[in-house]
């Protein structure tokens, strides 16, 4: 088996530009390609080091494709690439009237739960957390861009309190729609 | 020498191009094994036609049997007719006693091996060493059918096996001398039998409703990719749980009081007859008769629905977990394939079309289907399919976690995560001097470790000891392509990898396998003993026989007196050991009979080319 460039990082492996926004479309098909040429079932008849090394192959390339395909995952790589180091990935931000309206979504959120028209309490809910993350993925695309790193990390921070109501309101709204 | 072999043309066995394999369906209830033959996928049948291997083995004081065989001593030997055997595959002693009554079985347990054998007639066996005998029965059929010997094989596993079921299942093939290519989850394995990879794209769901297992699979397709998006399901549900459900029903309408072993087998499978007949009638009539005494009783579909509805439920419930883990809605599935042989059972197929708001798929034999997409995989992991771009790519079935203060369970690698997959956690020392930690790995979704399943415990050992906190022990677990985890460990800063001792929790260690397999090879080789005596015995046979013939056709002719004695002392000394001689006894009297007929056949071969070429002009004999 060919030995790639190990020192690739994700976006050069994936033939991408070195940039937040990507085409989830091409990512796709890249992965897809790439785990053509890696995955273990096609070294089946290899020998023992080409099959090992496949498997470190493919799990390679499926752990690149987890980490841009996740906008948070993918600024914070981002980020590393540059030389920004993340202390830790608790979340954490000063930003007070951000932080009024995370816990304002997080009880609105929890509230869906009761009474009536759950369901579409939690649509309109779901409808504001996706214009919050565009926003906040805008707001990084611009601080990185301008090379305000701090910025960037700001906005990753926010973006990833965002995402954990998203899942928190998936969960509910799951549960909302028992048959 | 060959003894009067004058006129049969060898055989000449020319090189296959063509690599055998096959693809196996380890069901709980039934297996099967498929090929792929002149670019078709086809079950192989057993020698009276039958597709189906009764998932049963029976033991014996010094034999064991497989199958229909074991399946008949069902009622008459419930102890000894192990049955539903793959619901114990990487189970332990408390999945055990939860299965209690519907397992009969008496477990024994020792204190070396965390790992449940069932006793029997013929020994204690684990779930490991009986799965191993029912694959062995099927690759003897293969290499029967096939007349070769395998490449390499493909089993079908639940997607929801978890890693030590999984492992389980591996040990399995191990002990039945079989080289696995790979694991493949048998929903997969379904789209592929329907040949849905021949679809440009397109959201599949595989509905399974087994024996003992319910899998739910969603699976997106793109360009011969097959990607697995999210699986879900129960272990513990199927058409036995049916069975057992119409059990109960019949034990309280016939008002039945004593129960043993054989009365409940007799009821299950009167049971299971009935849910069988109400496919396709509206009602039906049954009796239970069981040591002379006789209940009898009659059910329709609508009463059997009711006592089912829970059931169906319950997979309509993991249906919209996994679609909800897959990011999609019920509508944007397209095509529902139906697998397992309780898909037969009308209100399955009416509940899951109305819930997918589609017809179901359901053209090929739900029993069939898993095997003959696991055959298409084997065939083209042997290599046969160079042009073949079908890629299979799957996800951790369970979330994979380590214990930690507390014990909680700290996940490593989430539950759907494209595999094969690694990741790398770092660890310090706490003590001065510390050379040694133990990593406890579990399995599942919830947050305390004892609510997950253990997986396993993994002792490091041999870092250079070094002061707290000054040692970076990075521990990297890796997932293969069958998800099964493997863990190695390194101190970053001297390089110096760790020692890792394993004790799984459920499954065998190395050293039991290797035991394991070493008695079955002892039993091989008394096989193969036993085997040689038998054809050195049909030798001999055939030798005297010949001797026979040609001595009537033309042994007064050729042979002197003397040489006619001779020959016929040693065809005697034969004739009288062939049942009493040992093979290598045989071996050495056949050689004397056809040592002294060395001179008779060479005059035989002489006559005979001059008979053949008598009458002949010499332009017309080709040499």
């Amino acid at each position: 088996m060919q030995s790639p460039e190990l020192s690739q990082n994700y976006f050069e492996l994936f033939g991408l530009n070195l940039v937040f926004e990507i085409d989830p479309a091409e990512l796709h098909a890249q992965q897809q390609r790439l785990q053509a040429t890696y995955h273990p079932d096609r070294h089946v008849g290899s020998s023992d080091q080409d099959r090992r090394l496949s498997v470190q192959m493919a799990s390679w390339v499926n752990q690149a494709y987890e980490t841009l395909r996740d906008p948070v995952k993918r600024s914070r790589y981002l980020l590393e690439i540059h030389g920004v180091s993340l202390p830790d990935d608790s979340a954490t931000t000063s930003d007070t009237t951000f932080l009024m309206e995370q816990i304002e979504l997080r009880e609105a959120v929890e509230d869906c739960r009761h009474g009536d028209n759950g369901l579409q309490r939690s649509e309109a809910i779901e409808a504001r957390l996706k214009q919050r993350a565009d926003e906040l993925a805008r707001d990084f695309v611009e601080h990185f861009a301008a090379g305000r790193f701090d910025a960037a990390i700001e906005s990753s921070r926010k973006m990833q309190f965002v995402q954990r109501i998203q899942q928190q309101l998936a969960e509910i709204q799951f549960e909302l729609e028992d048959i | 020498m060959a003894l009067l072999q004058i006129a049969e043309p060898g055989e000449s066995s020319a090189p296959h191009e063509h690599r055998f394999a096959a693809g196996i369906d380890l069901g709980t209830t039934n297996s099967l094994v498929a090929t792929v033959r002149s670019g078709e996928a086809v079950c192989l049948p057993d020698a009276e036609g039958r597709n189906l291997l009764p998932s049963v083995v029976c033991y014996a004081a010094d034999q064991c049997q497989v199958g229909y065989p074991a399946w008949a001593h069902q009622s008459s030997d419930p102890l000894n007719s192990i049955s539903s055997i793959k619901r114990l595959m990487g189970r332990g002693l408390k999945d055990v006693s939860r299965l209690g009554d519907v397992m009969p079985y008496e477990f024994v347990s020792s204190q070396d091996s965390p790992v449940p054998r069932i006793r029997t007639a013929g020994g204690d066996f684990s779930a490991v060493e009986i799965s191993s005998e029912i694959l062995k029965v099927l690759a003897q059929r293969a290499r029967d059918s096939l007349k070769g010997d395998l490449e390499g094989v493909v089993i079908t596993v639940p997607a929801y096996f978890d890693d030590a079921q999984r492992q389980a299942t591996r040990d399995a093939a191990r002990l039945a001398g079989l080289n696995l290519f790979r694991l493949m989850n048998e929903p997969t394995a379904a789209a592929v039998a329907y040949g849905l990879d021949q679809k440009a794209d397109g959201l599949i769901a595989v509905y399974d409703l087994g024996g003992g297992t319910f899998d739910i699979s969603i699976l997106r397709l793109n360009r011969g990719v097959f990607e697995v998006l999210a699986t879900g399901g129960d272990s513990a549900l199927g058409g036995d749980d049916m069975d057992h459900a119409l059990g109960e029903w019949i034990i309280e309408h016939c008002g039945i009081e004593k129960l043993d072993a054989g009365m409940s087998r007799q009821i299950l499978l009167a049971a299971r007859n009935a849910k069988e007949a109400l496919t396709l009638s509206e009602a039906v009539e049954f009796s239970v008769d069981y040591k002379g005494q006789s209940w009898r009783t009659e059910i329709d579909r609508h009463q059997f629905d009711d006592l089912i509805r829970e059931l169906v439920k319950k997979t309509l419930q993991a249906c919209r977990r996994a679609l909800h883990d897959a990011g999609l809605k019920a509508a944007e599935i397209e095509d529902v394939v139906m697998v397992g042989g309780s898909t037969r059972v009308p209100l399955v197929q009416s509940m899951v079309g109305k819930f997918f708001e589609r017809i179901p798929m359901c053209e090929l034999d739900p029993d069939q289907v898993v095997a003959l997409g696991a055959a298409i995989q084997a065939d083209i992991l042997a290599g046969n399919k160079p042009n073949n771009d079908m890629l299979l790519l799957d996800v951790l079935p369970l979330s994979l976690g380590i214990e930690t203060m507390g014990g909680l369970s700290e996940k490593i690698i989430d539950r759907n995560s494209a595999i094969p997959v690694a990741r790398a956690q770092e660890f310090t020392t706490f003590k001065d001097g510390q050379t040694a930690m133990s990593i406890h790995v579990v399995q599942g979704e919830r947050e305390l470790v004892s609510d997950c399943r253990s997986l396993a415990r993994f002792e490091l050992r041999g870092f250079p000891p070094m002061v707290a906190g000054a040692a970076r022990i990075r521990v990297t677990y890796q997932v293969d392509a069958d998800g099964l985890m493997s863990v190695t460990a390194q101190e970053t800063t001297s390089g110096v990898t760790a020692d890792i001792v394993v004790k799984p929790s459920y499954g065998l260690t190395d050293t039991e396998i290797e035991s394991m397999l070493r008695a079955s090879m002892e039993h091989a080789r008394e096989d193969i003993g036993l085997r040689m005596l038998k054809e050195q015995q049909v030798e001999a046979r055939r030798v005297i026989e010949a001797v026979d013939a040609a001595l009537a056709q033309d042994g007064a002719t050729l042979l002197n007196e003397t040489e006619l004695r001779q020959i016929q002392t040693k065809r005697k000394a034969l004739e009288s050991a062939v049942d009493t001689a040992s093979a290598d006894e045989l071996k050495n009297l056949i050689k004397a009979v056809e040592d002294v007929s060395e001179t008779y056949v060479a005059r035989r071969m002489n006559a005979s080319v001059k008979q053949a070429l008598a009458g002949k002009k010499i332009d017309e004999v080709e040499v």
